[in-house]
C-alpha cells in the first residue's frame, strides 16, 4: 500500500501535503506523527508517515454498496482478486435497470469504479463489474452472431456490417473469427458508432 | 420509492475529489417528472467529477437517470465549481 514519509512544521500542513502526494480524498488518508524538539526544545517539528487507510478492493465494495443501499435494492456481490484484475459480480432483483439498454448503466458504473479506484493503487487495475451475468451471455450471444455472420459471408462472398458495438464487443468478435480462413473483420467509424464488418478474404 | 437522490451523487461524487469540504448536492426542482440536481464542487476538482470528454459527469449521470427510471422519473444533474 502506498506510503509516504516527510517532515513538517505543523500538523495543519501535513494533511494538505498527503492529500497533493496521493491526490485522493482526505478521509482515505491517515496520518502518524512523531513529534521531534530541537536541542533547546524552540523549535517544533513533526515526521509525518502518511497511508491510505482503504484497499481498492474494499473501496469498491463500499461505493457499490452505498449505492446499491441508497437505490433501496438488495444485492448479492461477490469479488474476486488476482494480482491487479478485480471483479465484482453483482446480483439483484432489479438486474435490467442496473444493466440499461444495450448495458449501458453496466458500462457507467464500470467505468465509475475504475476511476475512483485508480489512484488507490502504484499498478494500472483491471477492474470488470458484471451484474447478473450480463456479460458472460452477452459475450456468448456475439460469438454465435460471429460465427452465424461469418458463415453467410463466406458463402455468399458479400461483406456484411454489424451494428455498432463498444470496443470490448468489438474485441470479442475480432478474436472469435481472427483463425477464419476465408473472412476478415475490421472496425470502421468514430465511436459511439463504430461498428464491425466482416467481409470475405480475397 | 423515495431515493436519495442527494445521497447518491453525493457518495459518488466523493471519493473522485480532494477537497470535500467544498461538495455540495442541492435538488433544485423536481416538478413530478424531472429532478434538477446541481453538484457544486472546489474548482481545483471539476476535472476530477467531469473527466476526459465528460465520460465520469456522464456515468454519473447514467447510473443516477437509471435510479430515477424507477420512480419513473427523469434527472438532469449540473456541475458547476464556485
Amino acid at each position: 500500500m502506498k506510503q509516504i514519509t516527510f517532515e513538517a512544521r505543523s500538523l495543519e500542513e501535513a494533511m494538505p501535503v498527503a492529500v497533493e502526494a496521493f491526490r485522493v480524498n482526505p478521509t482515505y488518508i491517515t496520518l502518524d506523527t512523531i513529534e521531534k524538539k530541537s536541542m533547546l526544545g524552540l523549535k517544533r517539528s513533526y515526521e509525518v508517515t502518511a497511508r491510505l487507510n482503504i484497499t481498492p478492493v474494499d473501496l469498491g465494495r463500499q461505493l457499490l454498496k452505498e449505492m446499491l443501499d441508497t437505490m433501496g435494492i438488495h444485492y448479492e456481490l461477490i469479488v474476486e482478486t488476482q494480482d491487479e484484475e478485480i471483479s465484482y459480480s453483482i446480483d439483484t432483483d432489479e438486474n435490467p435497470v442496473l444493466i440499461g439498454r444495450n448495458g449501458k448503466t453496466l458500462e457507467s458504473i464500470q467505468f465509475y469504479l475504475r476511476t475512483a479506484l485508480q489512484p488507490f493503487s502504484e499498478q494500472r487495475l483491471i477492474i470488470t463489474v458484471d451484474i447478473g451475468g450480463y456479460r458472460e451471455n452477452r459475450r456468448r450471444q456475439l460469438e454465435i452472431l460471429a460465427t452465424k455472420t461469418a458463415k453467410e459471408v463466406a458463402r455468399s462472398r458479400i461483406e456484411a456490417a454489424l451494428k455498432p458495438m463498444n470496443a470490448y464487443e468489438r474485441r470479442v468478435i475480432h478474436t472469435k473469427l481472427s483463425e477464419w480462413r476465408d473472412v476478415e473483420t475490421v472496425s470502421v467509424g468514430e465511436h459511439p458508432n463504430r461498428y464491425l464488418v466482416i467481409r470475405p478474404k480475397s | 420509492m423515495a431515493v436519495d437522490y442527494e445521497k447518491m451523487i453525493a457518495d459518488l461524487v466523493r471519493p473522485l475529489i480532494i477537497n470535500p469540504d467544498d461538495l455540495a448536492v442541492k435538488q433544485l426542482s423536481d416538478d413530478g417528472q424531472t429532478i434538477t440536481i446541481s453538484i457544486f464542487v472546489h474548482e481545483d476538482d471539476l476535472g476530477r467529477v467531469i473527466g476526459k470528454n465528460g465520460r465520469i459527469a456522464n456515468a454519473i449521470r447514467t447510473i443516477a437517470y437509471a435510479s430515477a427510471s424507477r420512480d419513473h422519473k427523469k434527472i438532469s444533474i449540473n456541475i458547476e465549481s464556485f
